[in-house]
């Protein structure tokens, strides 16, 4: 029964999103909003198994005076802290609205700006011409960037910007959609596959 | 039945019993694909021969990674994505997320599993753990080893970033859907000199995987997945369903665009609508 009964709420689940995406009666009725309220509300009750894992994990960090336990403490102060302070005035009260502002959202930019170094670095060994097709991949880049960037027009005319267009319009857009499709094929073999009953790796185990 | 789906008021319904003119389509494409599938799985039930599905060489690299961080006795590091279980990505991920641990569990290699979704950890939580137990070592499953970092994205990308750095995994897995932090954690393997397979179906992110992950799973590929490890004919015929459908798309396109050439541009709503 471990596994049984979750694979008929799953498939009743799936059935009813089929009828309520499809069907005239089901949009009506309002099945997939009903069906998107019972995961908010799963998952605000997941929320809280998230902190006590959480938890568990950095107060034996502490107990045991792991290296770098002094991190786990940190992360302590600062996740019970915040949400004491969220209690007590709220998340748009004035103390907690500048750690948002001035602690949190400037340390999620400053991780997002080290894309910009990584991307290069990864663009260099991907464009390193060992083989025809990384010289291709190469020479389009190139052109790519020149023809978005301004300085492209400046040396090379409009004629490289109207190249890249092509490249990104034609070449990029066909084969983009290409993934897109087999992708979607593959999704919908996959949901198939829970809805039956095959794929039950989700419920534990391999398959 | 049709009556009953007919029996409501406003708005009017849309070519009968569809709420919408582009879910006609849709919907007929899906029962279409679910009666290959169904056709296939019978086959395959039968004892029938179904075709057979082309090797996919990241699905083999598993092992290499797994050897090659038993080898070094070090860690291998797992991640499923950012999105919740709700997605079919993060789904198909958990096929391979069991599969992983149970070789984890055979080589006696310490598997680090990281969830930026609260939903996902508690699903990879017992995935692992029944892999242990079917690889009959329960006794070298640790809890404190399946973690939910964050569900801010970057948190979670600083997360795994610090777990590189402490822990100095030997293998990183990275399959599901990933974002902006992909190539956060795929250059920091690299740098590290971590063997690495990734797979994802979020087209954006997918050069990024191809140009610094040892072996790329692309697109359909990380669905395939289960199926593929399972070895099973039942499931390896829904992958031939795919193979078969991704033909007729094919056919579809080259139709289509032969049609528009002639202009008749809207030929298949047209065929439908009739």
């Amino acid at each position: 029964m471990r596994k049984e009964v979750p694979m008929i709420i799953t498939a009743l689940s799936a059935l009813a999103a089929v009828f309520g995406n499809f069907f005239w009666l089901g949009h009506h009725w309002g099945v997939m909003d009903l069906l998107d309220n019972w995961f908010n509300r799963s998952f605000a009750f997941a929320a809280l198994i998230g902190v006590i894992n959480l938890s568990i994990i950095h107060i034996n960090a502490i107990r045991r005076r792991k290296e770098n336990w002094v991190y786990s403490l940190i992360l302590l102060i600062a996740m019970y802290g915040y949400a004491i302070l969220g209690l007590i005035q709220t998340t748009d009260g004035p103390q907690a609205s500048w750690i948002y502002n001035n602690v949190l959202t400037p340390l999620d930019s400053t991780v997002f700006a080290l894309l910009a170094f990584y991307i290069t670095s990864a663009s260099y060994r991907a464009f390193r011409a060992r083989t025809v097709e990384a010289t291709v991949l190469l020479v389009t880049a190139i052109v790519v960037m020149l023809g978005v960037a301004p300085i492209g027009a400046v040396l090379f005319t409009d004629k490289i910007s109207s190249l890249a267009q092509w490249l990104l319009n034609y070449a990029n857009a066909g084969t983009y959609r290409a993934f897109s499709i087999a992708g979607s094929l593959g999704a919908m073999a996959t949901a198939l596959r829970i809805t039956l009953g095959l794929e039950r790796a989700h419920l534990g185990g391999a398959q | 039945m049709l009556g009953l789906l007919l029996a409501a008021d406003e708005p009017a319904p849309v070519l009968g019993i569809f709420w919408a003119d582009a879910t006609v389509a849709a919907f007929v494409a899906t029962v279409l694909f679910a009666l290959m599938v169904w056709y296939l799985i019978a086959r395959a039930r039968s004892g029938l021969k179904i075709p057979e599905v082309r090797k996919l060489p990241g699905l083999d690299a598993f092992d290499e990674a797994i050897g090659r961080a038993t080898e070094m006795g070090r860690p291998v590091h797992y991640s499923p994505g950012i999105s919740a279980v709700s997605s079919t990505q993060t789904i198909a991920s958990f096929g391979i997320l069991g599969h992983v641990a149970k070789l984890c569990a055979k080589y006696d290699t310490r598997l680090i599993q990281t969830n930026a979704d609260i939903t996902t950890y508690g699903v990879a939580e017992e995935v692992i753990r029944q892999a242990y137990l079917e690889a009959g070592r329960p006794d070298a499953f640790n809890a404190e080893d399946v973690r939910f970092l964050s569900d801010w994205q970057f948190g979670y990308a600083s997360g795994v970033l610090g777990i590189f750095q402490r822990e100095k995994p030997a293998a990183n897995i990275c399959i599901g859907a990933f974002w902006a932090e992909a190539l956060l954690f795929m250059e920091a393997g690299v740098n590290q000199g971590m063997i690495q397979v990734a797979g994802t179906a979020n087209n954006a992110q997918l050069p990024f995987f191809v140009a610094t992950a040892d072996y790329a799973l692309i697109a359909e590929e990380i669905y395939a997945a289960s199926a593929y490890l399972s070895k099973e004919p039942v499931m390896l015929g829904t992958v031939v369903a795919e193979d078969w459908a991704r033909i007729i798309v094919f056919a579809l396109i080259i139709v289509g665009t032969i049609l528009s050439f002639f202009q008749q541009k809207n030929w298949l709503g047209g065929i439908l609508k009739k």
